[in-house]
């Protein structure tokens, strides 16, 4: 029963983070984003992690994502389509960008297999106070899973970066549109 | 068998009067108003006017449904259950009273006791925003999508100095459980509210703007925005907004009894009966509710930076103050 539920969440996990990255409008890929998080919250649930769950669901579910919706519909960009065309470097930009996320999924996935996952890992956590939950968990991610840890957050860091420069307007049309205002 | 049948039970009972007292709370809306205006309130339908919300409920139910020309079918149609929804899912864990005995079986009066049931409610309360957001955004329309927007700049701001109360709270009983945290208040004098009187006084103002309500409601602002978020809605689509935005009032009413007023603990009564506890959760309970009411009809909406100038200037550096000196204190007291 467990395991088919985390079969389950596992590919709803996967399949809705690929429609994060592949989806058109803006918002569909929020709603695709909120359901990996879900997703993932029910295998923190399964794995005996109440309160990893929780968590998830209260920072990322609840002030992380509300916020990614405020500035997405703040902004109301127009058809990515179109402003991706216009841009010379789109087409060699993307081939580098899947190439770097492909080599970097590969790399985290394994120094993952390197630290071969216990083969009870679906197993509930040791019974014990919340205290104890949160100590195991700290000494996974900060002791045996330093690194993988590490790659991921570097590889949010490039997202990020990523982020600014896909956003950031050119100068010239900047000051176009400051001078019609002055107007 | 039997703890599927007495579960099955608590179920229906928890849930039939949460329902219930969300649509007697239209009705108490609208008795209350009239009470402070001066006027008399319906009082057609039933003996005081008491059917009024079935009546309200069967009307919503024949009205006409109308999709806008240009909204996202998917989202319009499932945005007013997601804010339905998370309301009623958080009421499964709040402790209306202690154990009780009945036909030989022993019982907890609540659905389910979480180890962190703050922060299931919170989590899981929290979501009830995104019915609001998406709702106004799929109506393509300008006035829902301000709505929309006002709501989740709202949500994030309040959200942050209602978690900080809370936490407050937490660090004083030293439990994430819902029910320990009625049980260390049992004597009256041990009420959360005499030791953390600024946190309880936070608690209540952002109460009032997570769930929308005045002088925070500037999802709706009808003055402005015609109708807020729900401006393209009908029929019963608009009645589930309304159920969960009364319902959520009266979790977080629930809520705050819990985290302030000691839960069902009767004052000057050690070892009430549960009867007795039941009546003086619901007693307290009422009265958030009607504060609620009470402040919709006594004061004015707040203009939209004054609203956050609320949050982050005044509510969020005081619910940090309160944070340290709780800290403070019980680190010098070595509790």
């Amino acid at each position: 029963m467990v395991n088919i539920l985390f079969y389950i969440c596992a590919v709803a996990a996967i399949a809705s983070a690929l429609g994060v990255v592949s989806a058109r409008s803006p918002i569909n890929s929020v709603l695709s984003l909120l359901g990996t998080f879900f997703s993932l919250a029910v295998i923190y649930l399964l794995a005996g992690f109440q309160f990893m769950a929780a968590i998830q669901i209260l920072v990322y579910g609840g002030a992380i994502m509300v916020l990614f919706l405020f500035v997405i519909m703040l902004l109301n960009l127009g058809n990515p389509e179109q402003v991706a065309q216009a841009d010379p470097l789109f087409k060699p930009g993307r081939a580098t960008g899947v190439a770097l996320a492909v080599s970097g999924a590969a790399l985290l996935l394994g120094l993952l297999a390197a630290h071969a996952l216990p083969a009870d890992h679906l197993s509930p956590v040791p019974a014990g106070s919340g205290r104890a939950m949160i100590e195991t968990l700290a000494d996974a991610i900060f002791g045996k899973y330093v690194l993988p840890f590490e790659v991921a957050s570097v590889m949010l860091l490039a997202a990020a970066v990523g982020v600014l420069v896909l956003a950031k307007r050119e100068r010239p049309g900047l000051l176009d549109t400051e001078a019609e205002d002055n107007r | 068998m039997n703890t599927i049948l007495v579960w099955l039970i608590k179920v229906l009972i928890i849930y039939g009067g949460l329902l219930g007292t969300a649509a007697l709370m239209t009705l108490a809306e609208r008795k209350v108003s009239a009470w402070i205006q001066h006027r008399k309130g319906p009082n057609r339908v039933g003996p005081c006017g008491i059917l009024q919300p079935l009546a309200d409920g069967v009307k919503l139910f024949f009205k006409e449904e109308v999709l806008p020309a240009g909204a996202n079918r998917l989202l319009f149609r499932f945005a007013p259950a997601l804010t339905a929804l998370p309301a009623m899912m958080t009421v499964a864990v709040i402790p209306f009273g202690g154990e009780l005995e009945l036909f030989g079986i022993t019982t907890k009066l609540s659905i389910a006791d979480l180890d962190i049931g703050v922060l299931y409610i919170l989590a899981v309360g929290g979501l009830g925003i995104y019915g609001i957001i998406l709702g106004g955004w799929a109506s393509n329309s300008k006035y829902s999508l301000l709505g929309g927007l006002r709501a989740s700049a709202q949500m994030v701001s309040y959200e942050l100095s209602m978690i900080l109360a809370i936490v407050a709270v937490i660090a004083v009983t030293g439990s994430l459980d819902l029910r320990e945290i009625a049980q260390a208040q049992a004597a009256f004098t041990d009420w959360n509210i005499w030791r953390q009187p600024l946190a309880c006084g936070l608690f209540v103002v952002t109460m009032f703007a997570e769930t929308n309500r005045h002088p925070f409601d500037f999802a709706e602002c009808e003055p402005e925005l015609v109708g807020g978020f729900h401006t393209e809605y009908s029929s019963m689509k608009f009645g589930l907004y309304f159920l969960g935005e009364y319902s959520a009032m009266v979790v977080m009413a629930c809520l705050a009894t819990t985290l302030f007023l000691g839960g069902w603990s009767v004052p000057f009564v050690p070892e009430a009966h549960w009867l007795l506890g039941l009546a003086a959760f619901m007693a307290k309970t009422a009265c958030f509710l009607f504060l609620y009411i009470w402040v919709r009809w006594t004061l004015p909406r707040l203009r939209f930076d004054q609203l956050m100038g609320l949050g982050w200037k005044v509510m969020l550096p005081l619910a940090l103050l309160n944070l340290f000196i709780t800290g403070a204190l019980l680190s010098l007291t070595g509790a």
